[in-house]
């Protein structure tokens, strides 16, 4: 058995895409056979030279064949990703890890998406898994949040979602630019105008810990059920399996246990900082 | 009926070492004199083995003296099995992977302590939930162990209260105690370990040596001993989780230069660090403290940027964390990260205090 250090991939980037002057979105096909991955997982993306790091699938096109992956500034690895010119260059993937979004066990009832900032990352393949099989669900909420309009991630396609039918998407900002024309405060505020069916509605939340932690909060006042809200966590990830050690959030693994919780699972560990 | 007990002398513990190596053929990897003190590694010859040694030790103090048996090392099999340092892949240009491989040959794991062995199935659960192949090439190389028991535990030892020691039951194949004036006791722990204990020879052990063996491991296991329960430890931890004060106090020495993880037998946490020599990237995974402060660090932030957070996870996770992942418990009361810790934080003193504000 191969350590999964040596599974790594061969991929050609033939897209990119700046969201913002330091975000963007990289479209990778992969040379090699590799299982499409699901909405809510993650890829270890690797860039010759330097290292490693764990990205959140944003959209997998042709079958698996491309993948697609969200990447913000901030590291060595995510700056050489954003900053340098990929287009037809080689980056490594391992993967993909984790477990991701339950959207069958979601299927029949209504659904809110909340996502702030890089969070909406790993929620646009739920968007996009939902509008193929829209007759599955019941209404659904898409509540999107930003520090400024042009930190909004997927602009260019945010409409199209709009389009669909039962669909309300509500963006917010934390502070407005121009001619805006949402809402200005915390995405989390979005949460109490939402029109779902709180008793019978699965909540999916990507964003930073404490803007989830809020979310939580205002689900709860709502009247969501724990046992369906569902949070996408980050920890710092490096083998992607499990033996690593360094991603742990009490007794899980979060790169294997996760990055996807119900809520159940770390509400506890969840009010102790740095557990 | 229980398997009996041979009696040798410590020029038998030399044999069995050397027929390990010679006759079975086995790379033999155990605790060897290296200068002024004793390492985990490849025993090259008898002459290495820790056989007329003691070891006084105290939180942040340890002296090595001639004497009947010492106890702990600041290293441990970890360091064989899941070594501090081990290339896992070099990358090319084209991101093709070369990995290397674990190595050949039978190794026999020899004289390692019972809270050693205890510390290996830890790993063993681990690693099978974790699938690390690395550690399973490696582990799958042990044909043979021999265990010393401790009938002299050290004074940071609180094996009994872990239920890992100071004798060993099972998981091994030879096990053997010194009683002291140069009797070793021997016993069977697999039909491998019959055999050989067979083949060396060995007269049965007379009733007086089996009682007075019986004798000293009880004394041993009195002394080695907390003097509270596990399952009161972790009633006690599960309700100071949260209780930021507590952990700040038990924490205030603490210098997190995170000796504690590096010599625990038990602590697997990894950083992968990468080797760049302009055209090929050799991908090094190498231990990393959680008490270090870029443990739960990334670029964007630090999940665990307060040191108390970090030594509560050293102690949550060996009481709480590691039962739950492996189904044991992660501390074997060994008293290492006691010995080695520069400023003499005391695992121990922290498990009573929990037990003292959060029991009852």
């Amino acid at each position: 058995m191969r350590s999964p250090f040596a599974e790594l991939r061969r991929g050609l980037v033939v897209g990119e895409v700046y969201e913002a002057p330091n975000v963007k979105t990289l479209a990778v096909r992969l040379v090699d056979e590799v299982p499409p991955p699901r909405p809510g997982q993650f890829n270890m993306v690797y860039v010759h030279g330097l290292g490693e790091v764990p990205l959140s699938v944003s959209g997998v096109r042709e079958g698996g064949r491309v993948v697609e992956h969200t990447v913000r500034a901030a590291g060595a690895v995510t700056r050489a990703l954003v900053y340098r010119e990929w287009r037809g260059g080689l980056i490594g993937l391992r993967g993909p890890y984790g477990r991701g979004w339950p959207l069958e066990e979601a299927e029949g009832h209504d659904l809110l998406v909340v996502a702030g900032g890089m969070g909406f990352a790993p929620l646009r393949p739920v968007l996009k898994w939902v509008a193929e099989r829209r007759e599955r669900y019941g209404r659904v909420n898409v509540l999107v949040g930003a520090r400024t309009p042009r930190d909004l991630l997927f602009k260019y396609e945010l409409e199209s979602y709009r389009g669909l039918p039962g669909t309300r998407l509500l963006l917010s900002v934390d502070r407005p630019e121009g001619a805006w024309g949402g809402h200005v405060g915390l995405v989390t505020d979005l949460i109490r105008l939402a029109d779902v069916d709180p008793g019978g509605s699965y909540a999916f939340v990507c964003g930073p810990e404490p803007m989830m932690v809020n979310a939580v909060k205002a689900l709860r006042e709502r009247g969501f059920r724990e046992d369906r809200v569902f949070l996408s966590l980050e920890r710092r990830m490096r083998c992607g399996t499990g033996f690593c050690g360094t991603c742990q959030l009490g007794h899980y693994f979060t790169c294997r246990d996760g990055p996807v919780f119900r809520l159940t699972e770390v509400s506890d560990y969840l009010a102790v900082e740095g557990v | 009926m229980e398997a009996p007990l041979y009696r040798g002398g410590l020029e038998d513990v030399a044999r069995l070492y050397t027929l390990l190596r010679d006759e079975r053929g086995l790379v033999v990897y155990g605790y060897r004199l290296d200068g002024g003190s004793i390492g985990f590694g490849v025993v090259r010859g008898a002459s290495e083995l820790p056989l007329r040694v003691e070891a006084e030790a105290g939180p942040g103090r340890y002296r090595l003296r001639s004497g009947v048996s010492f106890t702990t090392s600041h290293q441990s099999p970890k360091n064989y099995l899941h070594p501090p340092r081990q290339v896992v892949a070099r990358v090319r240009e084209d991101l093709s992977v070369e990995e290397p491989g674990a190595g050949e040959g039978g190794v026999a794991l020899f004289a390692v302590k019972p809270c050693d062995l205890s510390a290996v199935k830890v790993l063993d659960e681990l690693f099978r939930a974790g699938a690390n192949p690395l550690y399973a090439a490696r582990r799958g190389r042990v044909k043979f162990v021999v265990v010393e028991e401790c009938l002299r535990p050290g004074a940071t030892c609180f094996c009994s209260t872990t239920g890992s020691g100071p004798t060993a039951r099972e998981g091994f194949d030879v096990a053997y105690a010194k009683l002291g004036g140069g009797t070793v006791l021997f016993k069977p722990g697999s039909p491998a370990g019959q055999g050989v204990l067979e083949e060396m020879g060995l007269e049965e052990a007379p009733e007086s040596d089996v009682a007075e063996y019986r004798r000293l491991a009880e004394e041993a296991s009195r002394r080695a001993c907390l003097g509270v329960a596990v399952e009161e430890v972790q009633r006690a931890l599960r309700r100071l989780m949260g209780d930021r004060g507590f952990w700040e106090r038990v924490s205030e020495r603490c210098l997190a230069c995170s000796s504690c993880n590096m010599v625990c037998p038990t602590c697997f946490c990894t950083e992968l660090v990468d080797e760049y020599d302009g055209r090929v990237n050799t991908r090094v995974a190498q231990w990393v403290g959680c008490l270090s402060y870029t443990y739960g660090m990334v670029a964007g932030g630090h999940f665990r940027r307060w040191l108390y957070t970090r030594y509560r996870h050293f102690v949550l996770h060996k009481f709480l964390f590691y039962p739950v992942q492996t189904g044991r418990l992660g501390c074997v009361g060994c008293g290492r990260c006691v010995t080695w810790c520069p400023a003499g934080v005391d695992l121990r003193e922290t498990l009573l205090r929990a037990v003292g504000e959060g029991g009852g």
